[in-house]
């Protein structure tokens, strides 16, 4: 009976929703691709034709762009440095501020809340105001062009405490309370505990991490001068992935 | 376990490394950058002069501090609303237990954020060239008019904006994503059985439980929002005239372009108290979420 009465068109649930979530998720996609379509077609367009026709596809594709820009200089390397940079620093911010995060969601110690809005006040300093006395302690710390000198400063930040803290607060207090009267140490219940059961946000944050020091420019370019910075020699407009790369050394 | 003394030496270990990292490369130069702001250092010149307030009285005083003041809450405004709102529509969207292909969905939208900020800001001024800019081709196509979007002092801000909300979408819509991937479903699924509609669930549950987070983004996006730089140096470099002359680019044509570097502290400091006493506020008003709040 049922099944007569059914529709001719009958879409299961799972496909009519899928439908309808399309309907938005597409045309939103489109709209923030349309940049990068944009940087693929110029990165591959005859050299002094960027400009000239109003046209969105060259008629004629020249890959010899990106050789040029390979060649320019050791991407090899950049690549290699900037990944040893990001991993130690992600694990020491997972560590580290993980540690303040657990620290300002689940201690009592008098003038919390004021030490809590302090660091919170670290992230709101434009950074070019302090770029210059940092500049001068690393120097001072001789750690110019070394590895310590990328990863050192950024090994606490604000935001990862900010984001771990926020999300240590939602986890159910009698989990720790639990753990706490089995007999864990706070360092237990942190790191077996609290940790693992905050997996998304600590992925999120160590994310975040990455991209952070792989967008970076001006903190290498300042640090590690032994190379000269062949950034601003690369013509963006014919490559634009070649912005992509920091912390040489 | 709260409020014990037994928590004091736990909390000064777990906080050590974080206040003296933190100390050394960020608390310390706010200290010299505040001190910078009380001195008159022209050109880089070896000797700073003492001139206490002054730097901060001229700041007032001037319309054009006053402007980009206004320039940066208008971007900042628009910027974290519509990245916020839009954010969170997504992330709710891309959180359907039905969704196919769910990764593919949240590599695209993540996409602008592991864009560095300059390549972007180069796009955008290709994208909005008057001429050849995709924009208005597809306006012209369209039987419109082109605009010359970035030279136009009421377009030149909104087009910026765009470039922000661009690039702040993806960041609000995977915090938000990991937050309402951490909300139990039985809690949709006993309103659902109570008779709750879709829309009802979504007021009761998920903007409650995300309020945390909502908080946290308002913030962080706030104070990204208002220390924007990048794409305005790259894009306009404040013009034309002073329409997208936002605070960050103010302070830096004030301390490297005409290399008055006391003056270029104390608008940092300006822009630093202003972030810092709307999060004041926010704290005072709504508060940041504790889990004593929450309880």
């Amino acid at each position: 009976m049922d099944s007569i009465s059914r529709p001719r068109f009958y879409l299961s649930p799972r496909l009519r929703s899928n439908l309808f979530l399309l309907l938005i998720l597409v045309p939103v996609a489109l709209i923030i691709l349309v940049p990068y379509l944009w940087m693929l077609t110029t990165s591959l367009k005859v050299r002094g034709t960027t400009g000239l026709p109003p046209y969105l596809f060259p008629a004629q594709f020249e890959f010899s762009n990106y050789q040029i820009a390979w060649a320019a200089a050791p991407f090899l390397r950049y690549y290699l440095n900037t990944t040893v940079v990001a991993v130690a620093v992600i694990a020491a911010r997972i560590l580290l501020s993980g540690m303040a995060a657990y620290a300002f969601a689940f201690l009592k110690f008098p003038g919390r809340n004021l030490l809590f809005l302090l660091f919170l006040g670290s992230m709101m300093i434009p950074f070019q105001a302090t770029v210059i006395p940092a500049y001068l302690i690393v120097r001072d710390l001789h750690w110019f062009n070394t590895y310590q000198g990328l990863i050192v400063p950024r090994m606490v930040d604000a935001f990862s405490i900010f984001l771990l803290r926020q999300a240590f607060i939602s986890l159910p207090i009698d989990y720790l309370d639990a753990a706490r009267l089995d007999g864990c140490s706070h360092w237990g219940v942190f790191w077996r505990v609290v940790i693992p059961l905050c997996r998304s946000s600590v992925v999120t944050m160590g994310l975040f991490s990455f991209l952070f020091v792989w967008n970076d420019y001006l903190w290498p370019l300042l640090v590690c001068n032994r190379r000269p910075c062949a950034r601003s020699s690369l013509d963006c407009r014919f490559f634009p992935a070649g912005t992509r790369w920091s912390g040489l050394i | 376990m709260r409020f014990r003394h037994s928590d004091i030496p736990t909390a000064i270990m777990f906080l050590l490394p974080a206040v003296v990292i933190l100390g050394v490369f960020s608390f310390y130069p706010i200290g010299a950058a505040i001190r910078l702001s009380l001195f008159k250092w022209d050109n880089l010149a070896p000797e700073q002069t003492f001139v206490g307030w002054d730097n901060y009285l001229t700041l007032i005083q001037s319309s054009r501090f006053w402007n980009s003041m206004l320039v940066t809450m208008e971007y900042t405004v628009g910027v974290t609303l519509a990245s916020l709102v839009a954010g969170l529509g997504l992330a709710v969207l891309l959180n359907n237990r039905l969704l196919a292909a769910k990764g593919l969905w949240r590599t695209l939208y993540f996409l602008p954020v592991v864009t560095p900020s300059v390549a972007a800001a180069m796009v955008w001024i290709l994208i909005f060239n008057p001429g050849f800019g995709f924009v208005n081709i597809l306006l012209r196509s369209l039987g419109f008019q082109g605009l010359n979007w970035l030279a136009d002092p009421t377009w030149a801000l909104p087009t910026i904006m765009t470039l922000g909300i661009w690039r702040r979408l993806g960041f609000n819509l995977m915090i938000y994503l990991a937050a309402l991937q951490a909300i139990p479903h039985d809690y949709y699924e006993s309103a659902q059985v109570d008779g709750a509609n879709s829309w009802q669930r979504f007021r009761s549950i998920t903007i409650p439980l995300l309020q945390p987070t909502t908080v946290m983004l308002i913030i962080l996006d706030i104070i990204d929002s208002f220390l924007v730089f990048d794409q305005v140096m790259v894009i306009t470099r404040g013009g034309p005239g002073s329409a997208t002359e936002v605070i960050g680019m103010y302070l830096y044509t004030m301390a490297f372009t005409n290399f008055r570097m006391g003056m270029g502290a104390a608008i940092s400091i300006v822009m630093f108290l202003a972030i810092a006493l709307f999060t004041l506020l926010q704290w005072r008003f709504v508060g940041l979420g504790s889990s004593e709040e929450s309880q």
